[in-house]
């Protein structure tokens, strides 16, 4: 079976990985089961809610639709990767935090992702293109209000910390 | 709306929650997180039939395949219970001598990893005779139609008090009947109109994105279980009656729930969980797909009749109803929900009489269960649809003939219940205000529609427990069986502590569920939490707090009446003597914890219709406003304003977090095409197919609007508040469809078709 074995080399949350993947071996799997990354959830497993988005090169993916070998030479950040090492939260976890922006909590690890993703391309998003960008995801505690909240005031507490 | 709070110094704090650093760092630990060194992965073979008799089940080369632990089918069930359910105990752990539905568990295997245990399934010949199949419930109760049980199940009817009454197996696939009576017949003699019209509810699933999910393991002789469910203690008992089992040698740990909505309740995962683990003597991991989840658990689809006599004035007189709920492939927690359908479909309006049936049919579908609103989701579609009927019918605004019959604060729900405990007209005036009810445009496509969403809040006589400990140094654990499901009760219930102690809830830590240590609760679930075991939490502080100021009292001589608890200190005039010492002096170094124990329940009571009187009454106000589209059918949402009244809210953003996300919960049973069967199969059961709200399909006049009106039982005069909102939003938007093109739709949910053929149809 090793001969089906693919080699991926890849940064996760900064760190340097190398691993022999079978060839259907998702990212999620490589992820949660042998770098024991469980903030990113698995739900669905169609890629349709978002529950397991990471960053791969900055872009929002479905970790459960995406290959492990797909992840060759790119740079992963997942939930655990984004706050800082001392645990000072990223504005948009905080904004998570202070709105609470969450209930059960699944759902979360990837919203909070994807709109780390939104705002690292659009600093200064209108309602419309956070509810467009956060409509990818699927959340079904909240009703949605108090995350797009959350996600204005991320956008307004980097612009902020920019000037 | 909100009630001036002084004194208050915790509650009524919009703090952030307790759960929100673990939960936005991902360090929170969920069910499916949970790992142990050894563990194998379950998974379970699927009957591909709706009914089938079983004629044989060879496993025997499943056993013998790589990285195979474990195998059961039904020939594994020696020395068990194999039944289990609410009040009937009829789903088997795997299936017995037949399949009842698409998807009904048939055996199952635990092997090293998920894709050796999907081998070994594929190794397992099952031979079925085919059955006729009952897809509806329509089909099941039709004279010719096969009993899903051809004996009695065992079960029980639970006592019932004044006018309420239960019956199994009426009829042809009815597992179930609730009845509830009151007054004389022939108040509808004396009306000036009946009106009487039938209304179609369709089913939703939960669709919790963590599914239903079981870690288990034999620790020595104790069954050990970590696992996603609402109900420990009751699983516990269940599961002790399955396994032959003593309730104290059955661990069950719950950690962070991925959301329920009422489907993880009782056994899902558990039983084959434990089968496999004491089978393999392994740990075992069985952590179901979403497509599994979508053939496990439902909502209740519904039909209701509703026949309702009024007077020319408006005035509300008598309301017959039946109701039928299609249960699914097993009875599950059907009685409960009937009788809460059955028990909310009057509203909460004055009546000289009522006279209501609901009834459970079983089906060849997916098991349908308790799902946020239990019963009342449907009962609120009917009630509240056809009093815009009447409304319409007699000439008069929908809203000033609700605010005519709907019952005031403090007159009782029904002869013997407990009195209603919010102002009705207030919460419906701030609605309507906030949407601009007086000012709406009605017709040409645009219209508004109004409803009253309404339950009994609390469950039947549910008992609750808490203890309390407060360390040397005031660090505090509150220790409740709660779970935190995601609406927020560890940051509530630290307030109220917090508050009741004088300290901060940073003090407060809340221990993780194990039903070894943790006080009894029957379950989270009912909106019970804030009203049944917030009391029980109140009394558990008070206790210990008075331990401590009698302690406090005698080590500084004094009166108790002269000191106050001050955040772990002792305040004495203008004295401050800090506890810890004071704690030590007298218990030595080491310390002491001060505990206290506290329990509620609500008293038994026959002359209450449920055997207790309702804990508190939860209600939810809407209003939609909505855009026709007549050339498409499509139903635009312009506005939805909800609002429940918290009584006292503990944490208005906790609060905020459960009106809006029940109110957009319930829109998916009626903007989105819910569960779609075609006759006993399931086409739309996975993720990509099943439509539930998205952030895009949210509305900007979408808003919640607290409400603080006083009145609650709960601590510091708290109400529940987690599912109210989902009550009127159905209604509501069909009634705004009818205001907006003249055309009523009985039938959940509104698509474009249904809207289309609607038009068409009153076009003639």
């Amino acid at each position: 079976m090793s001969g089906e074995l693919a080699f991926v080399s890849c940064k996760v949350n900064g760190i340097a990985r190398e691993f022999h993947v079978r060839p259907e071996e998702m990212l999620i799997d490589v992820l949660r089961d042998r770098l024991a990354l469980t903030g990113t959830k698995l739900s669905c497993d169609l890629g349709a809610c978002g529950a397991c988005t990471v960053l791969m090169d900055g872009k929002p993916v479905s970790s459960c639709g995406t290959f492990a070998w797909q992840a060759s030479g790119a740079d992963i950040t997942t939930i655990e990767g984004l706050a800082a090492a001392d645990g000072t939260l990223d504005p948009v976890q905080r904004a998570f935090v202070e709105n609470s922006a969450f209930q059960c909590g699944y759902c979360t690890p990837g919203m909070i992702m994807l709109a780390r993703a939104l705002l690292d391309r659009n600093p200064s998003p209108d309602r419309d293109e956070i509810r467009t960008w956060m409509g990818a995801n699927i959340c079904r505690c909240t009703g949605y209000g108090m995350i797009i909240e959350a996600v204005e005031n991320a956008a307004s507490a980097l612009r902020e910390a920019a000037e | 709306m909100n009630v001036a709070t002084p004194g208050l110094q915790t509650v009524g704090q919009r703090s952030a929650r307790k759960d929100a650093v673990p939960k936005t760092t991902g360090a929170a630990t969920y069910t499916v997180d949970v790992s142990f060194p050894g563990m194998l992965q379950a998974k379970v073979l699927r009957s591909p039939h709706a009914h089938a008799r079983i004629v044989s089940i060879d496993a025997s080369a499943a056993r013998g395949m790589p990285g195979v632990h474990a195998v059961i089918t039904r020939d594994d069930l020696d020395g068990l219970n194999p039944t289990y359910g609410y009040f009937i105990k009829d789903q088997p752990i795997v299936a017995i001598d037949r399949v009842r539905y698409i998807g009904d568990a048939v055996a199952a295997v635990a092997a090293e990893t998920e894709r050796q245990a999907v081998a070994a399934l594929e190794q397992i010949t099952v031979d079925y005779e085919l059955l006729p199949t009952v897809a509806t419930v329509e089909d099941a109760m039709a004279d010719s139609a096969p009993e899903l049980f051809e004996e009695e199940p065992m079960g029980i009817v639970p006592a019932y008090g004044q006018g309420a009454s239960g019956v199994r197996r009426l009829g042809r696939n009815n597992c179930y009947r609730f009845s509830y009576r009151t007054g004389d017949a022939s108040a509808f003699d004396a009306c000036d109109h009946v009106f009487e019209d039938r209304f179609v509810f369709s089913r939703d699933q939960h669709f919790h994105l963590e599914p239903f999910v079981t870690v288990a393991r034999m620790d020595g002789d104790v069954i050990e279980l970590w696992t996603s469910t609402q109900n420990p203690f009751p699983l516990r008992k269940e599961l002790a009656r399955v396994f032959q089992y003593p309730e104290n040698r059955i661990r069950v740990r719950v950690p962070y729930l991925g959301a329920g909505y009422g489907a993880k309740n009782n056994c899902k995962t558990e039983p084959i969980a434990i089968l496999l683990a004491r089978k393999s003597g392994r740990p075992v991991r069985f952590c179901m797909t979403t497509e599994e989840c979508f053939l496990t658990q439902s909502q209740h689809a519904a039909i209701l009749d509703v026949k309702t006599g009024v007077m020319a004035d408006g005035t509300f007189v008598a309301r017959s109803g039946r109701i039928l709920l299609d249960s699914g492939a097993y009875s599950d927690a059907s009685p409960l929900v009937a009788e809460k359908a059955g028990y909310r479909l009057p509203g909460p309006y004055r009546w000289q009489h009522l006279d209501i049936d609901c009834d459970c049919i079983l089906t060849n579908t997916t098991p349908a269960g308790p799902y946020r609103g239990f019963g009342g989701t449907q009962a609120a579609w009917a009630s509240e649809s056809q009093i815009d009927i009447i409304a319409r019918a007699l000439g008069r605004d929908p809203f000033d003939l609700r605010m005519q019959n709907v019952k005031s604060l403090g007159e009782a729900y029904v002869p013997g219940e407990s009195a209603i405990d919010s102002d009705l007209r207030a919460g419906l005036q701030v609605v309507a205000d906030r949407a601009g009810y007086d000012r709406r445009t009605s017709g040409d496509g645009r219209g508004m529609g109004v409803s009253v969403g309404f339950k009994d809040a609390g469950g039947v006589n549910k008992p609750a427990q808490a203890r309390v400990r407060i360390t040397t140094t005031g660090g505090v654990y509150l220790e409740c069986g709660t779970v935190e499901i995601g609406q927020g009760i560890h940051t509530a219930m630290s307030q109220i502590v917090a508050e009741l102690l004088s300290t901060s809830p940073e003090r407060v830590v809340y221990p993780e569920l194990n039903t070894d240590y943790t006080p009894f609760d029957q379950g989270t679930n009912a909106s019970s939490a804030i009203i049944v075991m917030g009391q029980a939490v109140q009394q558990a502080t008070l206790e210990a707090r008075q331990k401590v100021l009698e302690f406090a009292a005698r080590e500084l001589d004094c009166g108790i009446d002269e000191i106050e608890l001050d955040d772990w200190s002792i305040r004495k005039g203008n004295e401050t003597h800090p506890l810890a010492p004071m704690i030590m002096r007298y218990y030595g170094g080491t310390g002491y914890e001060f505990s206290g124990a506290g329990f509620f329940k609500p008293a038994m009571d026959h002359a209450a219709p449920l055997e207790t009187q309702c804990v508190s009454w939860e209600f939810g106000w809407g209003v939609a406003e909505v855009d026709v589209d007549r050339e498409t059918g499509l139903v635009k949402l312009v506005q939805l304003v909800v609002s429940g009244d918290a009584g006292r809210a503990i944490n208005p953003l906790v609060c905020r977090g459960q009106d809006e996300g029940s109110a957009i919960m319930g829109l998916t049973g009626v903007l989105f095409p819910c569960m779609v069967y075609d006759g006993a199969v399931l086409m739309n059961g996975n993720g990509l197919d099943y439509r539930v709200p998205l952030a895009t399909d949210i509305p900007d006049g979408f808003v919640s609007i607290l409400q603080e009106q006083g009145h609650g039982p709960g601590p510091f005069g708290a109400k529940s508040i987690g599912e109210g909102c989902m009550l009127p939003v159905a209604s509501a938007i069909a009634n705004a469809v009818e205001d907006a093109i003249g055309v009523r739709i009985r039938e959940l949910p509104l698509t474009p078709e249904r809207v289309l053929a609607a038009i068409d149809q009153a076009a003639g």
